[in-house]
């Protein structure tokens, strides 16, 4: 363990926390303004995560320690997958951190646990909930395998700082088949963060609900827990995204300026995303549920494609 | 004067454009997507023509790409909307023999084999990987048009699939052979021929000759004007 990766360890996933739900507030913002709205202010969702913390939490009288447990598990993971993404600089690669098969299963991990905590209230809706998200990930999985390994064929490691670090500070991407790759991730993001057209993060209707239904029965400071690891998982993915394909300004050095305009640089273009997320969900309608595979295809085609151009061309 | 190698990693990334539009071309079930997507694939062609120009220098890449653009992106698609209009149906929503899922996996094997076959035919020519490439996307766009053709039901999406299949043609065309600029000009007047015809019979596939006059009248197509 070296201090440059001391310093990632314990910048990263702080500067990861702070900023995670800005971006969920931004989509909103920008729906908001598509359909002639103003929408909540931006730190809004600050102000909520403040007030949920100091709500004591009501559990349901035949939940189990898995109620009260999984919204610890859930950010602790999704901290530990923060240790995975480099955000503002790339370290030099340390403790095997960065594989990622690894961050696959913690994203797993996390969504098994959501599912069983949805089940764990004995409620209909997170029954329900539970219920959908598995099938789901039964279809979506394979799909992500895919597009990871396509990624890890692309830039010739299964280390997301390797990977990286080798992509770092480029213009354009080094390779024309990240173009492909990236649209998987995006695809990805979208799947697993259940925003439109997968999923409506904005209802809590019986019919659309999937995420929504699980954490349906948390309250408090519980509640505020599930939220923040939601955004840090959104913001995670489009670190990932970011990365691959417009990484231009990621400092790879330990230098304070340098890492300060990498920080600042990654907030501008998550801000881009986030922009373009908020725009493509107010120009798509929610698809029926047993049409969801159609679109986990695309992501699965266009990952297929890339293993075969970079295999073959 | 820019330097060739940076070109040809545009076109490269062109490429995966092109590839990302025939997926969408098969995937999608909006009339209007489908037409913005062929529009956005043949301006693509286009550019790929004109940047070849840029390395090679050859007149009639240029001339080409001049050509793609008024008659793919500005005149064809310009005809199509118009029937769309007129038809006012919005989605193909039937498929035969293969649901989108389906072609795109199987288009995923259709590239695999474009290139196996390829590789066999060009083993011996001295062609260069940029080259090789954009064949095996030209022959391959070739076949998932044709994938798009027999899959749907809508004429006017059969009509897209057709269009996309010759610019698969287009595409091979550049890349491997060299075909004489008069042949692409004829091509392009066949095609214009077919969308007009597509125009007409869309309107009354079903019908009997009566009721095909009839509705023809009621549409007036050509001159725009909704008669009584």
């Amino acid at each position: 363990m070296n201090t440059s990766f001391l310093l990632f360890a314990l910048l990263n996933p702080l500067f990861a926390l702070l900023a995670a739900p800005l971006y969920m507030a931004l989509i909103r913002k920008v729906k908001a303004y598509a359909q002639w709205r103003k929408g909540p202010r931006l730190f809004q969702v600050y102000y909520d995560l403040k007030k949920l913390m100091q709500k004591e939490a009501v559990y349901s009288p035949t939940s189990s320690w898995v109620m009260r447990f999984t919204p610890y598990l859930n950010l602790s993971t999704l901290l530990v997958c923060s240790l995975f993404v480099p955000l503002i600089f790339v370290p030099e690669p340390a403790g095997g951190l960065g594989n990622i098969i690894v961050f696959l299963y913690l994203l797993a991990l996390e969504r098994f646990f959501t599912a069983l905590g949805g089940l764990d209230a004995g409620s209909a809706f997170g029954g329900m909930g539970s219920s959908r998200s598995m099938s789901l990930a039964a279809v979506i999985e394979p799909t992500m395998v895919v597009s990871f390994a396509a990624l890890a064929f692309v830039l010739k490691s299964l280390n997301l700082h390797r990977m990286f670090a080798l992509t770092a500070g480029t213009v354009l991407p080094i390779s024309p088949t990240l173009v492909l790759v990236s649209i998987s991730l995006f695809i990805i993001l979208i799947v697993e963060t259940g925003r439109l057209p997968v999923d409506n993060p904005a209802t809590h209707l019986e019919l659309t609900m999937i995420n929504e239904a699980m954490i349906l029965e948390q309250t408090g400071k519980n509640l505020a827990l599930l939220e923040l690891a939601h955004a840090l998982k959104q913001f995670l993915l489009m670190g990932i995204l970011i990365n691959t394909i417009l990484p231009v300004g990621l400092s790879t050095e330990i230098d304070a300026g340098k890492i300060a305009v990498s920080a600042l640089l990654f907030l501008l273009k998550a801000g881009l995303l986030a922009v373009i997320i908020g725009l493509f969900e107010s120009s798509v309608a929610k698809m029926r549920l047993f049409r969801l595979p159609a679109f986990y295809v695309m992501a699965f085609f266009f990952s297929a494609l890339t293993i075969l151009i970079e295999v073959f061309a | 004067m820019i330097d060739p190698l940076f070109l040809e990693g545009i076109i490269k990334i062109l490429f995966v454009f092109v590839l990302i539009s025939a997926g969408l071309i098969i995937s999608t079930r909006n009339l209007s997507s489908v037409l913005t997507t062929y529009t956005v694939q043949s301006f693509l062609l286009a550019a790929v023509s004109f940047l070849l120009y840029l390395i090679d220098g050859k007149g009639e890449l240029l001339l080409l790409a001049g050509l793609t653009l008024a008659s793919k992106v500005i005149l064809i698609p310009y005809f199509i909307s118009r029937i769309e209009e007129k038809i006012k149906i919005g989605r193909d929503l039937h498929f035969a023999y293969l649901e989108p899922t389906t072609s795109l996996l199987l288009s995923i094997g259709i590239i695999l084999l474009s290139y196996t076959f390829l590789s066999k035919v060009f083993e011996d020519l001295p062609l260069s990987k940029l080259f090789f490439f954009g064949a095996v996307i030209g022959l391959s766009l070739t076949l998932m048009g044709m994938l798009v053709m027999f899959s749907r039901k809508k004429v006017v999406t059969k009509a897209l699939g057709y269009l996309s299949m010759e610019n698969g043609v287009l595409m091979f065309g550049l890349f491997v052979t060299e075909l004489p600029f008069i042949i692409e000009v004829l091509i392009i007047i066949d095609l214009i021929i077919l969308v007009m015809l597509t125009t007409i019979l869309a309107v009354g596939m079903d019908s009997s000759i009566e009721e095909y006059r009839q509705k023809f009248r009621k549409l007036q197509v050509w001159t725009g004007v909704e008669s009584q």
